[in-house]
């Protein structure tokens, strides 16, 4: 069935029709026939990686597979690349398929760079004619000067991924398989990767992407199919998808740990690193969050609570958090200077809030101190005593450990004449 | 049996694992090729000691009436042997060899083990090369020779046809590799490879039909293809040509149907 076209109209270039793949898996399985006849046929039992998957992949498009490691993303791919056959349902394709699944399949590790192209080019279903073709092109392209007639085992693992993807490049597919293998190698050549699959995408190729990046997942891809232990949860426009899939994540977790983080010096509050006069005992801190998840999510709303006693009245003391990230230096040290808290006595709490969490997705340390207004007199101060795992929110992803309230605007020579003849 | 036409759509996958698997055989080593003639110059020396020297054997009549060189005789049916058990035996390596491409990409499971029958095909036509170039020294030689490539290439599909069985089989059961060895020590023996068939008993003293019995062997029956050009210089009978045509297909196509039905589900085994 080739050039399929959908009732609807769309040009779709890869079917997915209820396709469901059983693995037998052996309970102990007989590797040899002596096996077999001392203890017989073994038993088995079923492992279904994928159940009753629809979808339809457009032609033109960049389509992305998340999910769960374990979810049947890799399976549902190697389907789609015709390495295993599906156990009931069916799997079609208007198009010429070529899945990169690993680079240099193929390589034999004593011969050269040269050699090794054309099987691993023809392995990938270039015809010889086309490799021939292309030959000195993809000499240029991997970049590895003389070493092209050294055997590949003396390659580094960069420079034998850039002499794979190097032949990769100069496939041609019309429909392209994509692991996550792409996501090997340095800065340079990752960025080399995204040019290729982007130079693709314009050239109207179908990509089928799997990643567990999920920003890269927002950017490149149209659609995104979200599976989980094997079965389709849903599937739509990329960012779509990927937002509730991460809610989702966000919200098994705070089901994992605890709903409010409640730490009290006896139940969670790490005093190791304690000091003070403990005129003002830093009692719990009480992480209160606008989701009814009870977790910190980033660009959501935040309320820090720090419960104290004042053993003895006390005048104006200044309230302190600083915030650590989990592999990192300080990254902010918010105080309560600012206010005037008049004189505190006996059991109360402060809080502090944040309309907006900048902190990015991850494991926090928090301190907490007290002092006086100087700074100088410490109450109590506990070095980085709580963790506070903050979420990832919703949105496009930003790298770096916080995020910054900004916006961009664009001006271009064309509005700056415009301004000038004002 | 329609997807006999995958071997012609291949030819070029196939040809470059033949050639990977040439080019790689001996990088590295010092001697290089020459460890290709190492072996059956090993063998041929060990057989002519102990058949010429202690037995003193002596070859039957050859074809020009003259020659009684039994290292020539025996080096005749060795290379048969050789190119037969050299196929069938590397088959199920080549299989498993290529697992780890076959989980990832797609591409017909019989190109690494077609093309690595295709590069013994090379050691054969090396060994064949210096046997016509001894026998003509030996002025043995006839035009018979002509037809041998011919046989070879019968004895070629005969033993892929099993190695195409083999290789499948040992995928799924890892010792069949183990049985295969033992049939071949066996098989080497049973067939009359290191001795002339005309010593085989009609009967035993048992009244077993020992002859006709190990006629039944088709490996047997190349063999006698290739002495008849090579040793006696005649040209093997019709019927012995088209027998061998028939066996050397017949195992072809059962093997390729075997193979390519268990190759489908292959990457799950692997």
């Amino acid at each position: 069935m080739n050039d399929a076209l959908a009732t609807d109209g769309r040009d779709i270039a890869v079917t997915v029709d209820s396709v469901s793949k059983r693995f037998r898996l052996a309970n102990e399985r007989r590797t040899s026939l002596k096996e077999l006849f001392v203890r017989g046929r073994s038993s088995y039992h079923d492992f279904w990686a994928l159940r009753d998957v629809d979808l339809q992949v457009e032609r033109g498009t960049t389509y992305g597979l998340i999910g769960h490691n374990g979810s049947g993303k890799s399976t549902l791919l190697k389907l789609m690349a015709g390495i295993h056959r599906p156990t009931s349902g069916s799997v079609e394709h208007a198009g010429r398929v070529s899945a990169l699944l690993e680079l240099g399949a193929g390589f034999h590790p004593e011969l050269s760079g040269r050699d090794n192209i054309y099987l691993n080019g023809s392995i990938l279903g270039m015809p010889k004619k086309k490799i021939d073709e292309a030959f000195d092109r993809i000499l240029e392209f991997a970049g590895l000067g003389d070493f092209i007639d050294s055997p590949v085992k003396v390659y580094s693992s960069g420079m034998y991924a850039r002499l794979g993807f190097s032949i990769a490049v100069h496939l041609d597919p019309e429909i392209l398989i994509v692991d996550e293998i792409l996501a090997v190698g340095d800065e340079d050549f990752q960025r080399r990767c995204f040019d290729y699959l982007a130079e693709l995408r314009s050239r109207g190729v179908t990509i089928i992407f799997v990643s567990h990046s999920l920003a890269l997942v927002q950017t490149m891809c149209d659609r995104v199919a979200w599976l989980d232990h094997g079965r389709l949860v849903a599937e739509g426009p990329a960012i779509e998808v990927v937002d509730a899939y991460v809610r989702d994540v966000n919200k098994r977790e705070s089901t994992r740990l605890e709903r409010t983080h409640t730490v009290t010096p006896d139940a969670g509050l790490d005093t190791s690193n304690r000091k003070g006069t403990g005129e003002i005992e830093v009692l719990g801190l009480d992480v209160i969050a606008g989701d009814d998840g009870g977790m910190a999510v980033t660009g959501e709303e935040l309320t820090l609570r720090v419960r104290f006693r004042a053993h003895s009245p006390v005048e104006n003391p200044v309230f302190a958090l600083a915030f650590y990230p989990e592999h990192g230096q300080k990254v902010a040290g918010p105080n309560s200077v600012s206010m005037d808290l008049g004189v505190l006595e006996g059991d109360g709490h402060v809080d502090y809030h944040l309309d907006r969490l900048p902190l990015q997705h991850g494991h926090w340390k928090v301190s907490i101190g007290v002092t006086d207004s100087t700074y100088t007199h410490i109450y109590d101060h506990l070095d980085r005593t709580a963790s506070l795992t903050v979420q990832t929110g919703r949105g496009p992803a930003q790298g770096g450990d916080v995020v910054l309230p900004g916006t961009w605007r664009l001006s271009t020579v064309a509005d700056a004449t415009l301004e000038e003849t004002r | 049996m329609k997807d006999l036409s995958e071997l012609w759509t291949y030819r070029a996958l196939t040809t470059n694992f033949a050639r990977r698997e040439l080019k790689g055989r001996y990088r590295g080593s010092a001697a290089g090729w020459l460890w290709s003639l190492a072996n059956p110059a090993a063998t041929l020396l060990i057989f002519t000691l102990v058949f010429s020297t202690i037995f003193q054997r002596v070859p039957p009549v050859a074809g020009n009436g003259r020659l009684e060189s039994y290292t020539i005789y025996l080096f005749i049916g060795l290379v048969c042997w050789n190119f037969f058990n050299g196929i069938v035996t590397s088959s199920m390596g080549a299989l498993i060899g290529a697992g780890p491409l076959l989980k990832k990409i797609r591409f017909p499971a019989f190109a690494p083990v077609i093309g690595n029958a295709m590069s013994a095909l090379v050691q054969t036509g090396i060994e064949f090369g210096i046997l016509v170039v001894v026998l003509a020294f030996a002025q043995n030689l006839s035009w018979a020779v002509l037809v041998v490539p011919v046989v070879f290439a019968l004895l070629a599909l005969f033993s892929i046809g099993l190695g195409l069985m083999v290789s499948v089989a040992n995928v799924r059961y890892r010792d069949v590799g183990y049985l295969v060895g033992v049939a071949m020590q066996f098989l080497f023996y049973a067939t009359a490879i290191i001795y002339p068939p005309e010593d085989i008993p009609v009967e035993t003293a048992s009244g077993i039909p020992a002859r006709w019995i190990m006629g039944l062997n088709p490996l047997g029956r190349f063999v006698e293809a290739a002495r008849d050009a090579l040793w006696y210089g005649v040209l093997p009978s019709l019927t012995l040509m088209l027998a061998l045509t028939a066996i050397a297909v017949l195992t072809f196509l059962i093997g390729w149907a075997v193979f390519q039905r268990s190759a489908l589900d292959i990457a799950e085994d692997l």
